[in-house]
């Protein structure tokens, strides 16, 4: 009678051994999270863009942009040229994002047909970028500090293990009011992410379709987001990159939006 | 024929249960299986042109009818209160099932472009309520200087702000317009709600229309009823006559039932019909019955059965054939729901044929004849008195009423000149009824309730990115604003001027379309890059060939909306110059094209069935001039019908013009049994002046009973409370009146002065 009570407990001790240990192991949501914030990505990057916008009918508009970004002290600047369309070639688009917290994005636009550079306001990092199914928001890093994460499970994605984490905004105004993302374990990539509405309604998602390491750094090549709402996609994808191939501090300025793609 | 109906009536019993159990089965049929179709998008042939088109159009640019949620506040709007209340209410109809949260539209949605000192920006008008005077103040001049926002949705002066919820065709039901209006309601006090567009008039109209029918219908049985017991004297007699309307209405209800064909709005029109048209047969066999037993008091229940029969059994043939005809040709009509009512309302006709030949028979075999009085045959021999003085006097004075009928003739013609088709919704309700009066404030504080979309099609991509072709757009639409019943306009024009205003300090000079090419280009997407550009996709297509240009009128009546089409197909050249052809869509356009179809599909059957009746007639009465005669009631009928309404404006609609296919139904009935009795009593006598007397005394009496009790009864739906009901009673009272004279007056005299029927002497 001793014996078996001695041996069940020793069999349930076994059996929650891996329990315990996978416990360890387990970062939170929050540590995933700033995983993927921290990543690094290299210091300056310059790449071409292709942009297609595919509406419900699945007309298509295609945009080819030509960007570079560095990475500064305090601030991180990015400059975009548009390639094509032709009638609006050479039009660019810079933006500086700062560190500090609360300072919204500068952003300054130049439209060669009126030879001007104007400033565009950035309160709302709500806005479509370009017209397309990204926000700024999606584009830029957020805070790992500005959400509430939780690990909700862990699954494989497209033969990848993943982790799945829920991130609910603090600010209750924010656009959206939950993600969830599918992050790879050990590459802290984003495979896929899935955005709730402001009243907690399906939204759209983002899926990652191709990631290249260069350099030594992980990149993602071409993402897709499609709007389940509007029945809208934007697909994104980068080609000829270079990183940390060298940028002049200089590039980013008004007179070198005014100067165009040569 | 005759022979047939003898042997059948052996079994009066037989023929009384089997009527009932088919009756019966119709019944539960209708009552399991009989459904109303409200969609009026259903009625249009969706094979159209037009309509293919114009759904298309409304698929790319997602143009559907807005429900106008009007919020006033006399104190005015700029108030946290007031703007609470608007973000509240924008935000419940977001959340509605039958409506996408991108379509709706209010101050809390719209977008608004400003310029800054050194740039453009997009932005809400307000996120959170504005709470500080000083807030409010700012919010009430950004409105003020945006032309895109104000007068469009914030009123002139400033009491009225419009919240637009755009629904799909196929949503709308009777508990989503409750939910609507129980919603705005919550939202009253101190601020009054109104609701209005054109889903909120199409679905007023959808329930009150048939709610009206169903209320007036049993007032108006009361009333015939009544009337027939005053003519007919016997209460068995009216009782038969009703059941013959009844069990036709039941078995046309129930074999549309029983095919699975849903009642549309115009299948309302067919118990109207088989009133008018059933009670006719009812009234000639006893009619012919009562002479009957006046010449032979002692006849029996089946001599007296046997003679109606064999007198009566052609004309009620004849007219019930005829009369189906010219239903029949209905079906020439490209609207379905029209097919269906003529083709139904024919089988109705012949079933209540049926009806009148065994079960009128059948009930005065187990019933007993009609009983008489003598003071009732002393009072009928006066009458017959009357019968004949008016017969002989007709004779005398027969230029007089020649004359008069050409000159009502040749009046009508000018009026049927003045004749105008109305494919307007509002006008079928009470000009003080809420739904006008809510349509008529927002008309005055707004661009207007109804909208009329022109497509613009290039040929190329990008077409819209030109500034000639913007011009021309942008000249389109200052021109038409020029109109006074067009409020306002709105395209992908506005949003260019707009933006170059903006970016050039705000500077009037350029309120005007940006010069090149790349400059648009390069606005659009700063404009993309800002805004919502999904706003967008409502003016022009995803590749810049395609453009929606919206005119608001004040009036959805086709007067306004071909007024605006004049003006626009003004462009057409200049636009076709740049490649770009001319298109309309929307709900507006297609009910103008669906009028037109209607009408014309009303018009052509209208000829074809009087065709058709001429030759028929002719075959009956193996006589050519016999057939032309008989259409002399039907074309006076039909001439003054339109006559009138086009004297006294009453515009063609739906409901008037299938008025019509009454003229020809009785109109043929009434010439049919009238030159019968003719011919019969001419044969017979060989002698004018007796055969017009009886003629008149058989035939013109129950003509005029025929015609009293029908036109009493619809005489009530004056008192409707659903105006296009109104006017049906009107005509159709109208169309009796007019049939019955023709008929007994002009008719009459020329089938005299023919000499048909009477050996050259």
């Amino acid at each position: 009678m001793k014996n078996l009570k001695i041996q069940s407990l020793l069999a349930m001790l076994f059996l929650m051994l891996p329990l315990f240990s996978l416990g360890q192991d387990k970062p939170s949501g929050l540590e995933i999270i700033q995983n993927v914030y921290n990543r690094p990505e290299g210091n300056n990057i310059q790449s071409e863009l292709t942009m297609t916008l595919i509406n419900s009918r699945g007309d298509e508009r295609v945009r080819e942009i030509k960007q570079f970004s560095k990475e500064f002290k305090k601030v991180e600047k990015k400059i975009m040229f548009f390639m094509a369309p032709a009638d609006v070639r050479n039009t660019s688009f810079m933006n500086w994002s700062y560190d500090e917290k609360n300072k919204d994005d500068d952003q300054w636009i130049y439209l060669p047909a009126l030879k001007k550079t104007k400033r565009i306001s950035s309160d709302s990092k709500s806005d479509s970028f370009m017209g397309s199914d990204f926000t700024y928001d999606d584009l830029g890093d957020r805070h790992p500090s500005d959400d509430t994460h939780k690990l909700l499970r862990e699954e494989k994605l497209n033969g990848e293990d993943c982790y799945v984490v829920e991130s609910i905004p603090k600010d209750e105004e924010y656009m959206y009011s939950k993600t969830i993302t599918w992050i790879i374990k050990d590459k802290w990539i984003g495979l896929k992410k899935e955005f709730y509405d402001e009243d907690g309604e399906f939204l759209k998602t983002l899926s990652v379709k191709k990631y290249e390491q260069i350099k030594g750094f992980w990149i993602i090549t071409e993402s897709e987001m499609h709007n389940e709402q509007k029945n809208h996609t934007t697909n994104m994808k980068l080609q000829n990159i270079t990183i940390d191939g060298g940028i002049a501090d200089n590039k980013f300025t008004e007179r070198m939006m005014k100067r165009g793609l040569k | 024929m005759e022979k047939f109906l003898n042997r059948v009536l052996n079994f009066p019993w037989l023929i009384m249960v089997v009527i009932l159990v088919i009756s019966a089965l119709f019944f539960k049929a209708m009552t399991a299986n009989s459904h109303m179709e409200t969609n009026l998008d259903k009625y249009m042939p969706q094979e159209h042109p037009a309509f293919v088109y114009s759904n298309q159009a409304e698929e790319w640019f997602n143009i559907n009818d807005g429900i106008i949620i009007a919020v006033e506040n006399k104190e005015g709007i700029y108030n946290s209160g007031t703007l609470k209340k608007v973000k509240d209410l924008t935000k419940a109809l977001q959340k509605m099932d039958e409506i996408e949260k991108e379509d709706v539209t209010s101050l809390y949605t719209a977008d608004n472009i400003i310029g800054t000192d050194d740039g453009m920006d997009v932005k809400a008008f307000y996120k959170r309520v504005p709470k500080s005077e000083e807030k409010l103040q700012e919010l009430q001049q950004k409105v003020r200087s945006n032309e895109m926002i104000y007068k469009r949705l914030v009123s002139e002066d400033e009491k009225v702000t419009v919240i637009i919820a755009e629904i799909k065709d196929d949503v709308f039901s009777q508990e989503f317009y409750n939910n609507i209006l129980n919603l705005a309601k919550s939202f009253e006090g101190p601020e009054i709600l109104h609701v209005a567009g054109r889903p909120i008039v199409e679905g007023t109209m959808a329930l009150l229309g048939p709610a009206d029918m169903k209320r007036m219908v049993p007032i108006v049985l009361v009333v015939i009823i009544l009337v027939l017991l005053w003519v007919m004297r016997s209460f068995k007699n009216t009782l038969f006559t009703m059941l013959v309307v009844l069990f036709s209405t039941v078995w046309t209800f129930g074999l549309m039932a029983v095919v699975n064909i849903p009642i549309y709005a115009v299948s309302t029109m067919i118990p109207v019909m088989l009133i008018a048209i059933g009670v006719a047969d009812g009234i000639h066999l006893y009619s012919h019955l009562d002479l009957y037993l006046l010449g032979h008091p002692k006849a029996t229940r089946l001599e007296a059965v046997r003679d109606m029969i064999h007198g009566m059994w052609k004309p009620v043939v004849m007219t019930s054939v005829t009369t189906a005809v010219g239903f029949i040709s209905l079906l020439t009509s490209e609207v379905y729901p029209i097919k269906y009512f003529g083709l139904f309302t024919a089988f109705g006709v012949m079933a209540a044929m049926l009806f009148s030949l065994v079960l009128i028979p059948a009930g005065v075999l187990l019933f007993g004849l009609p009983k008489r009085k003598k003071v009732v045959v002393k009072e009928d021999e006066e009458r017959d008195h009357i019968a004949f003085k008016l017969a002989e006097n007709l004779m005398r004075y027969k230029y007089i009423t020649i004359i008069a009928v050409a000159l009502i003739a040749v009046i009508s013609i000018i009026g049927i000149g003045k004749v105008w088709i109305n494919s307007s919704f509002l006008e079928k309700f009470e000009k003080d009824s809420d739904i006008v009066l809510t349509d008529e404030f927002i008309n005055q504080n707004f661009g207007g309730t109804s909208t009329l979309n022109i497509i613009l099609q290039g040929k190329d991509e990008d077409t819209f990115k030109q500034p000639a072709a913007l011009r021309l757009i942008d000249e389109m639409q200052d021109e038409a604003e020029k109109l006074a019943v067009v409020g306002n306009s709105f395209s992908l024009a506005d949003y260019l001027k707009r933006m170059n205003k903006v970016m050039h300090a705000d500077s009037a000079e350029f309120d005007a379309i940006p010069g090149s090419n790349e400059l648009v280009a390069q606005y659009l997407l700063l404009y993309e890059m800002s805004g919502d550009p999904e706003n967008l996709w409502k003016v022009v297509d995803y590749k810049y060939n395609k453009a929606n240009v919206t005119l608001q009128l004040k009036s959805d009546n086709s007067k306004a909306i071909n007024a605006a089409i004049a003006v626009v197909e003004k462009f057409k050249a200049p636009l076709a110059a740049e490649n770009i052809e001319i298109k309309y869509a929307g709900s507006g356009y297609k009910g103008l094209v669906f009028t037109d179809l209607i009408l014309e599909g009303q018009i052509k059957s209208l000829v074809l069935s009087l065709i058709i009746i001429v030759v028929l007639l002719s075959l009956m009465f193996k006589n050519f001039y016999i057939g032309l005669i008989g259409a002399v009631p039907i074309v006076i009928t039909a001439l003054i019908s339109f006559g009138i309404m086009g004297l006294m404006n009453i515009p063609l609609s739906t409901t008037t013009a299938l008025v019509s296919s009454i003229a020809i139904g009785i109109g043929i009935d009434y010439a049919v049994h009238f030159i019968e009795r003719y011919k019969i009593y001419a044969l017979k006598t060989q002698d004018k002046a007796i055969t017009i007397r009886e003629t008149m005394l058989h035939s013109g009496r129950a003509i005029i009973f025929n015609a009293f009790v029908v036109i009493a009864g619809f005489l009530v739906l004056l008192a409707s409370v659903f105006p296009p009901n109104r006017s049906l009673g009107a005509l159709v009272s109208l169309n009796m009146f007019t049939s019955f004279l023709g008929t007994v007056t002009i008719m009459f005299i020329i089938l005299y002065v023919s000499n048909i029927y009477f050996k050259k002497k």
